[in-house]
Formats: C-alpha cells, sequence, structure tokens
C-alpha cells in the first residue's frame, strides 16, 4: 500500500480516549447487569429521601406508580450511557482517521479531530449524569442539567465536527 | 451518513414536540389512509401509533446511520487491503456504499406511514428501500466474507519448494 493510499492514524492520545470511553461503555454494561439489584435499591433509597422533587404524596398506589417511572428511566440513563459509550467510541476512531488522513490544512485538521474526540467522548456521560440525577433532583431537571452541561454543548461539538468532516472530504473529491 | 444519524439524535430529542405535532397534523390531513372514523376514541388510538411509528422509523434511522457508517468504513478499509483484483473491489465499493444508504429506508418509513396509512407505508419503504439496500449491504458482506475466505485459503497452502 502506498503512503498516499494508507489511513493516517490519528494523535495517539485521541486513540487512547476512545479505547478508555469503550472500557468504561463495557465495565458500565457489566456493572449494570452485576449490581442491578444494588442500584435500584439505591436510586429508590434516594428517591425516598427526596419525596417533594419527585410528587411523592405518601399514598402507597400513587408512590409506587412513580417510583417505578422513575426507575425505568434511571435504568435507561444507564443502559444509553452503554451503548453510545460503545458507539462513540468507534465512532471516534473512525472519524478522527479520515480527519487526519484527508484533511491536510493545518488548523483545521487539529481541531476537527480535538472536536470529534472531546464532543464524542464527553457526550455519553450525559446519560451517566442524567441517570445519577433523576434520584436527586427528577426526572426533568436531571434532564435538563444533562442536556445543557453535556449534550448539547458535547453532541453540538460532534454534530459540528462531523458536518466540517464531511465538507472537507466532498471539496477533496469535487477538487479531484 | 455518520453526520446524518447524529443530527437524527439530536433532532429527535429537541424537536420531539414539533416533530409528534407535524405528524399528528398529517394523520388527520390523510384521514382516509389512516382509516380515520370520526369516532374520537379509535380515531386517537390510531394516530398515537402512526405517531409511534414516526418516532420509531426516527429512532431507527439515528441507531442505523451510526452503525452502517461505521460498518461502511471498516468494511471498505478491508476491501483496499485484502481485495487485489480493481474490478472487483470497486463492485464491492459500490455495493457496500449502496448498503450503507440503508438507513435511509427509515426516513422513508416515517414519511410515507404519514402520508400512505401505517400498513401502507410500512410495506412500500420496505419493499423499495429496506429490502433493496440490505440485500446490497448482505451482498457486500457475503462477497467481502468470500474474498476473506479465498485469501486465507491461499495463504494456507504450501509454497512450492
Amino acid at each position: 500500500m502506498t503512503e498516499k493510499s494508507a489511513w493516517r492514524l490519528p494523535p495517539v492520545w485521541v486513540l487512547l480516549v476512545a479505547v478508555v470511553l469503550i472500557v468504561c461503555a463495557e465495565v458500565g454494561g457489566a456493572s449494570m447487569s452485576r449490581f442491578k439489584i444494588e442500584l435500584t435499591r439505591w436510586a429508590r433509597g434516594t428517591m425516598l429521601t427526596h419525596p417533594a422533587v419527585h410528587g411523592l404524596v405518601g399514598v402507597r398506589d400513587v408512590d409506587e406508580r412513580i417510583l417505578d417511572e422513575a426507575l425505568v428511566k434511571f435504568d435507561a440513563g444507564l443502559r444509553l450511557f452503554h451503548m453510545h459509550a460503545e458507539g462513540m467510541g468507534l465512532v471516534i476512531i473512525a472519524t478522527t482517521t479520515v480527519a487526519a488522513t484527508l484533511v491536510r490544512t493545518a488548523p483545521a485538521r487539529p481541531l476537527i479531530i480535538s472536536l470529534l474526540t472531546v464532543g464524542g467522548s464527553c457526550y455519553p456521560l450525559g446519560y451517566l449524569l442524567w441517570a445519577g440525577l433523576i434520584p436527586y433532583v427528577g426526572l426533568e431537571r436531571g434532564k435538563a442539567i444533562a442536556e445543557w452541561l453535556v449534550w448539547i454543548p458535547f453532541g453540538g461539538a460532534t454534530i459540528v465536527a462531523l458536518w466540517w468532516l464531511a465538507g472537507v472530504v466532498a471539496l477533496g473529491l469535487v477538487r479531484r | 451518513m455518520m453526520a446524518l444519524g447524529e443530527t437524527g439524535g439530536a433532532a429527535m430529542s429537541q424537536l420531539r414536540p414539533s416533530i409528534d405535532r407535524y405528524a399528528t397534523g398529517r394523520v388527520n390531513a390523510n384521514p382516509e389512509a389512516h382509516g380515520i372514523t370520526g369516532s374520537a376514541e379509535y380515531d386517537d388510538e390510531v394516530r398515537s401509533r402512526a405517531v409511534y411509528s414516526v418516532e420509531a422509523g426516527l429512532s431507527f434511522f439515528h441507531t442505523h446511520a451510526e452503525g452502517l457508517g461505521l460498518i461502511l468504513f471498516f468494511t471498505s478499509t478491508l476491501v483496499a487491503s485484502v481485495v487485489a483484483g480493481r474490478r472487483v473491489r470497486a463492485a464491492l465499493y459500490v455495493v457496500l456504499t449502496a448498503g450503507s444508504l440503508f438507513p435511509l429506508g427509515y426516513l422513508v418509513y416515517g414519511a410515507s406511514v404519514l402520508e400512505l396509512g401505517r400498513e401502507a407505508g410500512i410495506e412500500l419503504a420496505e419493499r423499495w428501500v429496506l429490502m433493496p439496500l440490505g440485500s446490497a449491504a448482505l451482498a457486500g458482506l457475503t462477497a467481502l466474507a468470500v474474498c476473506l475466505a479465498a485469501r486465507a485459503r491461499a495463504a494456507s497452502r504450501p509454497s512450492p519448494p
């Protein structure tokens, strides 16, 4: 394979971040399964210590329904972290490899690679944050915090970088 | 495809109320296609099923676009590294790239459910988009597997003295 046709590796720190993210996803998935009961017990216990946040009224029939819904979302947050961390680890490796190979201009290449890496690796943490916040601040407030602190800035960075990369690759094809 | 998948996921999350409103509006605009009867309870059920199908279509688009973008990246790299014949390589690129467009079928799925009704919309998306593009992906992957097997077999043959 010639130098021109070979993939160029992104910086090692990028690959390290991607691999660590995939490891975190694996550990998260395994922990979710192994400590399911403990996690559910912790979330339920914490929610019971914050009754006003969850709208608990002290009537068992009503409260159980509210707690069940919150626990389903808590579990969903953990599962979405597991899935997104696995996926984004691979997305970081693939897209930064494309950027390292096909983006020729010096300021654009490191910027795209940094946006893809930081955006892609931090975005899944939003699901972990959301799951962790649910017992303390409730479903909607937890979601809003995760959205503004993590999903919008880091997801936005990934989207901007991906479209930028797509534009650069398309431009390269047109100029060929 | 990955950029589309990411953007689709973000739109799904941020624009959910608008998407639901639009979907409900389209169902109301196509009452015959959806079998709207005028009975409030039944019609609400029909509307919520159609809206659910649209949301499912968008969700599948998001996950499949991310996944197939990666599959195309890794499989085309394998093709470039392993397949020796230029024509075979070109054919594999075409088939795998067509296969990577498979997630667009879920956008068609969402749109056609609204315009044609749930059953007819799903059938249209499956028959004309999901099945042909999915088959292209399967054919490309199978052909690549055959090429890899042929190469492994050739490598395991003892070299002549």
